[in-house]
C-alpha cells in the first residue's frame, strides 16, 4: 500500500510538473529573450541574456504606441465597467427586492443574453454604430461591452441581493427614505462582496476583448491594447525581441492582477462559464 | 414594499436604462441579423431582398464546409483534449498533495491572459525560423522533426488545437475541482468501507458524483468551440488557403473583407443554429443517461 501510494505521488508530481512547465516556459522564454538584442537572440534563443538590454522596452513603448493603447484600454474598460455595474446593480435591486408585473419576464430577458454569442450580433452592431456615427469612437466599444456583460452582472447581483432578509429595508422606510436612498445607503454597501466579483469579471472581460475592437475601431489613436498588440506584431515581423518586449509590457500587469485577486478571479470566471 | 408611493415610477426608472442598452445592443441585433440574412447589401448601395439565396450560396461553398470541418476539429479538441485533461488535473489536485495551490495557480494562468496575447505568444513558439519549438528541436538534434507549424496544412490545425488546449484547459480544471471539493466526506468514507479505493473509487464513485458538472463543462466547451475566432485569426488568419478557417472567420471575411453584410449575417445565423442544435442534442443525451 505504501509503495503504491509512493509511486502514485511520484507519477502525479511528474505529470503536474510537466504541465506546469508547459504553462510557464513560453512566458518565461518570452520575458528572458525580450532583454536580448536581436542578433543575440538569433544566435541562441535559449541562453540567458549576457546583459539586460532595456532598449527593446523603450523602443517597443514608442514604436508600438503602448502608452496610447494602455490609456485607451483603461478608458474603455473602466467607463464600461462603471456603467455596467451601476446599471446592473440598480436593475438587480428592483428585480430582487420588489414585486411587480413583468418582473419574471424582465429577469428571463436578462438571462437570455448569456446565451448570445458575440458573432451573432456583430454585423448589426457594426451597422448600428455606423448609422449613429459612433463607429471608431470609445462609445462604439463602451456600449457593446456594457450591453454584453449586463446579463452576468444582473444575474450575480440579483442572486446575492435576493438573499438579504426581507425586513432589511424597513428601518429605511421608517426613516422616510425613498427607494433610491435605500438602494444607495442600505443595499449597495452590503452587496460589496458580489460587487467585487462583478467588477473583477467585467474588468478582465473588457480588458481582454478583441473582436468588437477589431471591427469597430480603425484609428490608431483609439485602439485598445489587444487590438494594438495584434496590429503591432503583424507589422513589426522583423524583430522578435521587440515583439517580446511589447508583449511582456502588456503581460506583467495582468499577471500581477491575477496573483493579487486570484481567488475572486477563479471563482468569478468559473461562475461566469458555468452560468453562461 | 408595494405600499411605497411612487414606487412604480421608481422601478421603471431604475430598470429602464439597463434595459434600453441591453435590449438595443445585445438582443435586438439578433433580429436584425435574421433580417439582413435575407438581403443582399454591400453597406453603401441599396439593399435588396434575396430570400434564402444567401443560405443556398453558403451551403454550396466548399470553403464554408472546410470551415465547418475545422469547427468540428476544434470541438473535438475541446471534448477529447480540454475536458479529460482538465478532469485529470482536478482529480490529482483534489488529492491534497503538497503544492496543489501552486499548480492550480499556474494551471489557471492562461485563462486570465487575453486570447490575443495567447495567440501572439504561440505565434512566436511556432515561428518557423526563429520560433521556440523548432529551435528546441534543433537543440536536441531532432532537426528532422522541424516543421512549418502554421504554414503547412498538414500541421496547422494540430498546432492551433494544441494552443487551444493550452489556453482553456485550466478553466475546466477549476470547474471540476470546485465540484470535487463539494463531494461530502461521508461518501468517500463510505466508499472506503465498502473497499472501493484508489482508481476504482475514482471511476465508480467520484466521477459519477460530478457527472452534472462534467456535462456543464461539455456544453460550455461545445459552445465555446463555435465561438473560436481570436486564436485562429491571429495565428493564421484562416490560412494557408482557408485550410484553418472556422465559421466565425468565414463570417468575418464575408462581412468585413468582402463587404457582403447580408451574406455574413446569414453565416452568423447558421452558426447560431448549428451551435444551438448541437447543444440541445448533447443536453438530451445527458438527460437520457440519467434515467
Amino acid at each position: 500500500m505504501n509503495r503504491k501510494s509512493g509511486l502514485f505521488k511520484f507519477l502525479a508530481y511528474t505529470f503536474l510538473s510537466l504541465l506546469a512547465i508547459i504553462n510557464i516556459v513560453p512566458l518565461f522564454w518570452m520575458v528572458v529573450n525580450s532583454f536580448k538584442k536581436e542578433q543575440e537572440y538569433a544566435a541562441n534563443p535559449f541562453s540567458l541574456p549576457t546583459s539586460l538590454h532595456f532598449s527593446n522596452y523603450t523602443q517597443a513603448w514608442k514604436v508600438a504606441n503602448m502608452d496610447v493603447y494602455f490609456l485607451n484600454s483603461i478608458i474603455v474598460t473602466f467607463v464600461a465597467l462603471i456603467i455596467t455595474v451601476f446599471l446592473g446593480a440598480l436593475a438587480a435591486y428592483f428585480l430582487s427586492r420588489f414585486k411587480f408585473k413583468g418582473r419574471g419576464l424582465i429577469y428571463s430577458l436578462f438571462l437570455l443574453g448569456m446565451l448570445v454569442p458575440i458573432h451573432a450580433i456583430l454585423i448589426p452592431i457594426f451597422l448600428i454604430m455606423q448609422k449613429l456615427h459612433l463607429i471608431d469612437t470609445y462609445w462604439s466599444l463602451i456600449l457593446p461591452y456594457t450591453a454584453f456583460h449586463l446579463s452576468l452582472t444582473v444575474f450575480i447581483l440579483e442572486g446575492f441581493m435576493k438573499g438579504f432578509p426581507k425586513d432589511l429595508e424597513e428601518s429605511g422606510v421608517v426613516d422616510g427614505a425613498g427607494v433610491y436612498r435605500i438602494f444607495w445607503s442600505i443595499i449597495l454597501p452590503i452587496t460589496r462582496p458580489a460587487l467585487a466579483t462583478v467588477i473583477i469579471l467585467n474588468f478582465i472581460y473588457n480588458w481582454n476583448e478583441y473582436l468588437f475592437a477589431l471591427v469597430l475601431i480603425s484609428s490608431t489613436a483609439l485602439k485598445t491594447l489587444p487590438l494594438g498588440l495584434a496590429n503591432f506584431v503583424g507589422v513589426e515581423t522583423a524583430s522578435l525581441t521587440l515583439q517580446m518586449a511589447a508583449l511582456t509590457i502588456a503581460l506583467i500587469p495582468i499577471i500581477i492582477f491575477y496573483l493579487l485577486l486570484q481567488k475572486q478571479l477563479v471563482s468569478g470566471m468559473t461562475a461566469g462559464a458555468v452560468k453562461g | 414594499m408595494q405600499t411605497l408611493k411612487g414606487t412604480k415610477l421608481a422601478i421603471f426608472l431604475g430598470l429602464f436604462p439597463a434595459l434600453v442598452i441591453y435590449l438595443g445592443i445585445a438582443i435586438l441585433p439578433i433580429g436584425l441579423s435574421l433580417y439582413y440574412s435575407v438581403m443582399n447589401w454591400n453597406g453603401i448601395g441599396p439593399m435588396s431582398f434575396v430570400g434564402i439565396d444567401n443560405y443556398i450560396e453558403i451551403l454550396g461553398d466548399d470553403i464554408f464546409w472546410l470551415s465547418v470541418k475545422n469547427n468540428i476539429i476544434i470541438m473535438a479538441t475541446g471534448l477529447m483534449g480540454q475536458i479529460p485533461l482538465g478532469l485529470l488535473l482536478a482529480l490529482l489536485l483534489n488529492r491534497g498533495l503538497k503544492g496543489s495551490a501552486f499548480f492550480r495557480t499556474i494551471g489557471f494562468m492562461p485563462v486570465v491572459i487575453s486570447s490575443v496575447m495567447v495567440s501572439l505568444i504561440w505565434g512566436m513558439i511556432y515561428n518557423t525560423e526563429y520560433g521556440m519549438l523548432n529551435n528546441l528541436l534543433g537543440l536536441i538534434g531532432l532537426d528532422s522533426l522541424q516543421q512549418n507549424w502554421l504554414g503547412d496544412p498538414k500541421w496547422s490545425m494540430i498546432s492551433i488545437s494544441i494552443a487551444y488546449i493550452w489556453q482553456n484547459c485550466g478553466l475546466y480544471m477549476v470547474i471540476f475541482l470546485a465540484a470535487l471539493q463539494n463531494i461530502p466526506d461521508e461518501i468517500n468514507e463510505a466508499a472506503e468501507l465498502d473497499g472501493a479505493t484508489g482508481f476504482k473509487r475514482t471511476l465508480r464513485i467520484t466521477i459519477p458524483m460530478i457527472r452534472g458538472t462534467i456535462m456543464v463543462g461539455v456544453v460550455y466547451s461545445i459552445s465555446n468551440s463555435f465561438r473560436v475566432f481570436d486564436l485562429i485569426q491571429i495565428l493564421t488568419g484562416g490560412g494557408p488557403a482557408h485550410q484553418t478557417g472556422v465559421m466565425t472567420i468565414y463570417m468575418y471575411n464575408s462581412a468585413f473583407m468582402n463587404m457582403r453584410y447580408g451574406y455574413g449575417s446569414a453565416v452568423s445565423i447558421l452558426i447560431l443554429l448549428v451551435s444551438l442544435i448541437v447543444i440541445s442534442l448533447i443536453n438530451r443525451l445527458g438527460k437520457e443517461k440519467d434515467i
